[in-house]
């Protein structure tokens, strides 16, 4: 108010100057007036500093501090309640408690945009220990409400049978629908030549898994094709639209094309490779790379619709993770083309 | 108020989110990412190390990290986990002999701290090929049901080559996120 005295003052002493001329004096009056309005604006523009929602970390927190504090005390008084008590209040209470949560959990969010990150962080750690605890007592008073975004809490004893179930569980749908589909696939043979031509590109996996001494002849389009465990195995493939992935195979000749190729604890094995990226190798060692050399009746048209039609030279391209090196990995090579075996025909 | 208004405007606009792609080697994430963005999926080498797509989605800016998931590479997804708002877990589906690995790899992330308060999107990719575990099983094989109950999660099944799946499941995603971090207007 003091200002304002000021400028009263200065008015007066212009006013009583005749050496003025009017018109400046109307504008001068008309400015003091402004400026006058100007600060009666802030000084009551102040009042409104408290509002929760104004811009300042010091509210937020005393409001969400207070919050925190009385939903608290509220979950304390629950749990405090003797079991035999249990009337039907307690439910409204603890929907009460669990609306004041996402209140609280409102005010973050609208204040977010200007609280230091680490504010928001506590404050959302804050609210997720309230909603841990409110979850407790919930479960503690009243076992079979829960508060929670899944409604199915799974026993324990069940976990470790759940895998081979859910496996089991799929079995029989193959079956009625493929009649070698049980995630279709050759498996623990010793000795044999095993073959399979898959007629349409409808087919998606294809396993080969535990095979010792065999040769697997593989011919067609299929999605996506699962090698493990193989020892000394001949392995002829046809075009793979999606991706291979081989693991822990030893002393094999592969002949394969696909548009991802993964292997993974190889040991001395052969590839002969044609692929729309890079091959990779992990833990693997002793194993030479050359490229793609099979055929069979119809395979360039099966080749182009799983657009592997071109070699892009991809299959000397190999990326070893363990070897992060600019320097030739010791893990693989090229194959010498004097020890390339000759084209394939199956 | 005129230039607080603005200020206000102008950083509500700049609502980022960083997402975390991981998941066993083979899995898809990368063909998942190109994929919403919009780009060529059909040569795709799998990652050495990590890959960033900053994309808008809404009013979003989505900071999507996709990160290898080849074994030997696996130990260096703790170096993403700061700050992340919100965690894709890709499955294969049709890699039935895999999935306790997957389990395994899963459980481990979700014990990360700082990872405690992000949204969990786990897809259920390749439903496309025959013979694919349907979301439902991908999710009892998991035991995703057990999980710490104050996490928000959800199982989305998805086709990363036909590109079914995906929208659904990054809308839940960022307005998940959304619901949590800022205001939904």
């Amino acid at each position: 108010m003091n200002n304002q005295q000021a400028f009263t003052i200065a008015t007066d002493d212009i006013s009583t100057d005749p050496t003025v001329d009017p018109t400046t004096q109307r504008k001068h009056a008309a400015m003091i007036e402004r400026l006058s309005n100007l600060h009666q604006s802030r000084v009551s523009s102040k009042s409104n500093v408290k509002d929760p929602s104004f811009e300042s970390t010091q509210s937020f927190l005393l409001v969400f501090t207070n919050s925190k504090q009385a939903i608290e005390t509220s979950l304390a008084q629950i749990q405090q309640i003797p079991d035999s008590n249990l009337n039907h209040d307690l439910k409204s209470d603890l929907e009460r408690i669990s609306l004041s949560i996402s209140d609280l959990e409102k005010l973050v969010a609208e204040n977010s945009y200007f609280l230091p990150p680490y504010e928001v962080r506590s404050s959302l750690k804050t609210i997720s220990d309230l909603k841990q605890t409110l979850d407790s007592v919930t479960s503690k008073v009243k076992p079979r409400k829960k508060f929670s975004f899944k409604n199915k809490p799974a026993k324990k004893s069940e976990t470790a049978n759940v895998l081979v179930d859910a496996v089991n569980k799929n079995e029989p749908e193959h079956q009625s629908s493929y009649k070698v589909k049980d995630s279709p696939g050759f498996r623990s043979k010793e000795n044999e030549v095993l073959v399979k031509e898959f007629k349409s590109s409808e087919v998606g996996e294809y396993v080969l898994s535990d095979l010792t001494n065999c040769e697997v002849r593989l011919k067609g389009c299929f999605r996506t094709l699962f090698i493990n465990r193989l020892q000394n195995c001949k392995i002829y493939v046809g075009p793979v639209l999606g991706s291979i992935l081989i693991e822990e195979v030893e002393g094999c000749l592969f002949v394969v094309a696909s548009h991802q190729i993964r292997i993974h604890h190889a040991k001395q094995s052969d590839f002969y490779l044609r692929c729309r990226s890079r091959p990779i190798i992990e833990q693997s060692v002793g194993v030479r790379f050359a490229p793609y050399c099979l055929s069979y009746d119809g395979i360039e048209s099966d080749l182009k619709e799983s657009n592997l039609y071109d070699d892009a030279g991809n299959w000397a391209n190999v990326d070893d993770f363990q070897w992060l090196r600019a320097v030739q990995s010791p893990n693989w090579s090229i194959l010498p083309e004097n020890e390339h075996i000759d084209s394939v025909k199956i | 108020m005129g230039l607080l208004s603005i200020i206000r405007k102008i950083k509500r606009k700049e609502k980022e989110m960083r997402i975390l792609m991981v998941g066993l080697d083979n899995s898809g994430k990368t063909t998942i990412v190109l994929k919403i963005n919009g780009e060529d999926t059909s040569i795709i080498s799998p990652t050495l190390g990590f890959n960033i797509k900053t994309m808008t989605y809404d009013k979003y800016t989505l900071n999507i990290w996709d990160v290898g998931g080849q074994k030997t590479i696996r130990s260096y997804w703790r170096n993403y986990f700061e700050q992340t708002d919100g965690l894709v877990w890709v499955v294969d589906s049709s890699d039935l002999r895999r999935l306790d690995d997957c389990k395994f790899e899963l459980d481990n992330l979700l014990k990360e701290e700082r990872l405690s308060g992000a949204s969990l999107l786990v897809f259920a990719n390749k439903q496309d090929i025959q013979g694919a575990l349907s979301p439902d099983e991908i999710a009892k094989v998991l035991n995703l049901d057990a999980m710490d109950n104050t996490r928000h999660w959800r199982i989305v099944g998805c086709s990363a080559y036909t590109g079914d799946g995906l929208l659904e499941g990054f809308n839940w995603l960022v307005q998940d996120i959304a619901s949590r971090i800022y205001v939904l207007d």
